[in-house]
């Protein structure tokens, strides 16, 4: 007799050699350059002045300026998203159509309205935040302006979307009954919908907070303010001392935004159910005063000039700048290479997330030991470290390592990634039920196999949604790493808006635009098919 | 061949809390012996099966299973002693995503070498194996099919079909059968007590069914309270006796 799965397995595990090998040879794998005597020399002088990490007052003082920096521009950034997302969540999501309740009029213009806004929506998250902020940077010159604004309009479209959804996931009865009573869509959203819903919708906004100081301790490597700039300036100095301690304070600045963001959060889900009355309470109201104080005093902190920004005089640069985007370049010749540049940028993903795969994996393992011991310890900690530092500023020490190319970003990609997955996979590895593996355990079973056959396949769903959740963060990721040289579309971007060819730009990014859409397709479609 | 399947003296269990599971229990037991734990809920049946099955450490006492002490056992040995010893648990400890070949298979996976354990991961290694004990509880039809695809009862009978795979020396029985309707019920227990008769092994369950113990099994142990309440001949339980171990609540309805 014979398995009749068994031939589904060998064609699936050649169709995987089959892709494989392509990707490699585009993402130029070659394990071999980190071996390399003048590679190993740069990495190795470089790592050696980690120690001591520079801690001159004058560096610290830098450091300080830069790391305030940092957070103000993921505040007014997310303020500025906030208030984009919220008229574009209202008016885009089905929850308030008063023309789905009957056959009323109007229905066509709602359907309009909302089609036209959601395609606003995913113009704007569609496109990396580093890009807005190049291209912002290009207008408005170097400083947190460009990345306030970059970060405001692509996560304005990622909330709008996010609220847009949870607003259609709630419960309808309370808001179809108001509106049905005739009350206005406005005050039926207060009244039914957001009572019910407000709490995901704060806990979601503060945890892209978080996302949002992630996001801007980068935004310095295109010039727009930050840690980042520091960052840069220390790699291209090839300056241990201080990457040593900037890299640091990433790791803390990074653990405190997620320990501020999981207490703010158990805080929200856990208040107002029970023992406190209903409204924003002292807490709230405390609460709701910090963060308009904090915003206040970020704005300020930013010396953000807008009047100046949006005078007559730069309103024609603008334009002018912006004309220049039309019409994007369609010389085949450049689709071409706009063309290898997708192919480029998606093997780059593809080989970044396979490792993360395993060396995530690896290191998930003993981070989800039921014991404490210090092993546990360790890769917890080294985890942390992995995911504290960005993308971009992994591939620039990878490109000490391997030299600049499409291998520095796959491990980059890497590197950043096993450090999320792991966490993600100890995570799911740990909410596993233990009743099969004792089970097996009780039976004379050895610890791995008893793992593999008890636990893993309890966890395995689990894992494979988040490996194509982090892939599909990783194409986006992967588009702009070319920004430090790191191959594909970024490389491509960078080059042609350093020279002003806007037309050459604007082509490369309606490919990241078009990348960014089919993954999102794509990841749902898989998702649907292969977490059952 | 051992010279007792198991053999405890003055056996006790408290745990953390204070909370006694288990009193100062003295048993043995033949090699080839068919026993059937009966008592109340929370009388220590549990409790006993698993200082049995050697998976839980007993707060004091002698204990020695297949005439080895587990506590004395260095851990490869604890692991070869625990390959002996299968267990039916209540409810199937089985990850619904495996197929009922491999569940199946995972029984012998301690005694197998640590390669044909990670093969059978991808091919599984003894399909006929698996298919012939699937067979002896009428479901050789699902040998491929997805565990969270079978019924409740369907699952547990690949529970008992792991055990039967597993063919250890002494097999411990929790509740093998209290979610299988009355046949399957009968059917699975003649099954456990058949291949422990042909393999000349030792078989304990524990039962809620008191008219199921009584048809199967020759000895009878009656729990209560963490103590043996009797220790007797199925013929030689009382209607009296069976009152007193379940107190007020009609065992008929347990």
């Amino acid at each position: 007799m014979r398995d009749p799965a068994s031939t589904g397995r060998i064609s699936g595990l050649l169709l995987a050699c089959l892709i494989a090998w392509p990707l490699l040879q585009q993402a130029q794998v070659h394990p071999a350059v980190l071996l390399e005597p003048g590679n190993l020399k740069v990495i190795g002088h470089f790592l050696q002045a980690f120690l001591p990490p520079e801690h001159g007052r004058e560096f610290l003082d830098l450091l300080f300026t830069a790391t305030l920096e940092t957070l103000a521009i993921a505040t007014v950034g997310m303020a500025l998203a906030f208030i984009l997302a919220v008229p574009m969540a209202f008016l885009s999501s089905r929850a308030l159509s008063t023309a789905d309740i009957g056959p009323g009029p109007g229905g066509y213009r709602e359907a309009f309205l909302r089609l036209t806004i959601r395609g606003l929506h995913t113009l704007l998250r569609g496109i990396p935040e580093l890009v807005w902020a190049l291209v912002f940077v290009r207008i408005f010159g170097l400083g947190p302006a460009a990345g306030v604004l970059a970060l405001g309009l692509t996560y304005g479209g990622m909330l709008a979307k996010v609220y847009g959804e949870i607003l259609e996931s709630t419960e309808r009865a309370p808001v179809r009954a108001l509106l049905m009573a005739g009350s206005k869509p406005l005050v039926a959203c207060l009244y039914g919908l957001l009572p019910l819903c407000g709490r995901e919708l704060t806990s979601y906004t503060v945890y892209r907070w978080e996302c949002a100081v992630r996001a801007s301790v980068v935004m310095g490597f295109v010039g727009a303010g930050g840690l980042g700039q520091l960052m840069d300036q220390a790699m291209k100095m090839l300056n241990g001392g201080e990457a040593a301690t900037i890299l640091l304070t990433f790791l803390l600045l990074v653990l405190a935004a997620d320990g501020l963001s999981s207490a703010l959060r158990a805080w929200i889900n856990s208040s107002g159910k029970i023992e406190s009355p209903a409204g924003f309470g002292l807490q709230g109201g405390l609460f709701m005063m910090a963060l308009l104080a904090a915003i206040s005093f970020s704005f300020r902190g930013l010396e953000l000039n807008f009047t100046d920004l949006f005078s007559a005089d730069a309103g024609h640069q603008f334009m002018d700048f912006w004309l220049a985007f039309l019409p994007p370049d369609s010389n085949p010749e450049w689709l071409a290479r706009v063309g290898q540049g997708t192919v480029k940028t998606l093997a780059i993903s593809a080989v970044g997330t396979a490792f993360a795969v395993i060396f995530g994996g690896l290191l998930a393992l003993p981070a989800a030991s039921s014991r404490r011991n210090p092993l546990r310890a360790t890769t917890r900690f080294l985890l942390n470290a992995l995911r504290s530092v960005p993308e971009l500023v992994w591939a620039t020490i990878a490109a000490l390592a391997a030299g600049l190319g499409p291998f520095a970003g796959a491990i980059a990609l890497g590197l950043h990634t096993s450090g999320v997955l792991g966490r993600l996979f100890a995570e799911a590895l740990e909410n596993a039920p233990t009743g099969p593996k004792l089970a097996l355990q009780a039976a004379g079973t050895g610890r791995l196999l008893a793992f593999l056959y008890g636990t893993l396949p309890e966890a395995l769903p689990q894992c494979i949604a988040y490996i194509l959740y982090r892939w599909e963060m990783n194409i986006r990721m992967a588009a702009v790493l070319g920004f430090v040289g790191a191959g594909g579309l970024g490389q491509l971007l960078y080059v042609e808006l350093s020279l002003f060819h806007q037309a050459q730009a604007s082509t490369v990014i309606i490919a990241m635009l078009l990348l960014s859409i089919a993954v999102d397709q794509a990841s749902a479609w898989l998702r649907q098919r292969l977490v059952k | 061949m051992s010279r007792y399947a198991f053999s405890l003296k003055a056996v006790g269990l408290t745990h953390g809390n204070g909370s006694i599971a288990l009193g100062s229990i003295s048993l043995k037991a033949d090699p080839g012996e068919h026993i059937a734990l009966i008592g109340p809920s929370g009388a220590g049946k549990t409790t006993l099966l698993r200082i049995l099955g050697a998976a839980l450490k007993p707060s004091c006492g002698d204990c020695l299973l297949l005439d080895q002490d587990p506590w004395q056992l260095p851990p490869r040995g604890l692991q070869r002693l625990r390959q002996r010893i299968g267990t039916v648990h209540q409810a199937a400890p089985i990850p619904g995503r495996q197929r009922a070949v491999t569940a199946v298979l995972a029984g012998r996976l301690g005694q197998w070498p640590l390669w044909k354990g990670l093969l059978s991961l991808l091919y599984p290694m003894d399909i006929s194996g698996a298919r012939s004990a699937l067979a002896r509880l009428d479901i050789a039809d699902k040998l491929f099919s997805r565990c969270d695809r079978l019924s409740g009862g369907q699952l547990q009978r690949v529970g008992i079909a792991r055990v039967l795979y597993q063919s250890p020396e002494l097999v411990l029985a929790d509740e093998p059968v209290s979610s299988l309707d009355p046949t399957l019920a009968r059917q699975s227990l003649q099954v456990l007590c058949a291949d422990a008769m042909a393999r000349h092994t030792t078989l304990v369950a524990s039962l809620h069914a008191v008219d199921l113990a009584l048809q199967h099994f020759p000895r009878i142990i009656g729990l209560k309270d963490g103590a043996v309440l009797f220790d007797l001949p199925a013929s030689e339980v009382s209607e009296d006796l069976l009152h007193t171990l379940y107190g007020n609540e009609s065992y008929h309805e347990a």
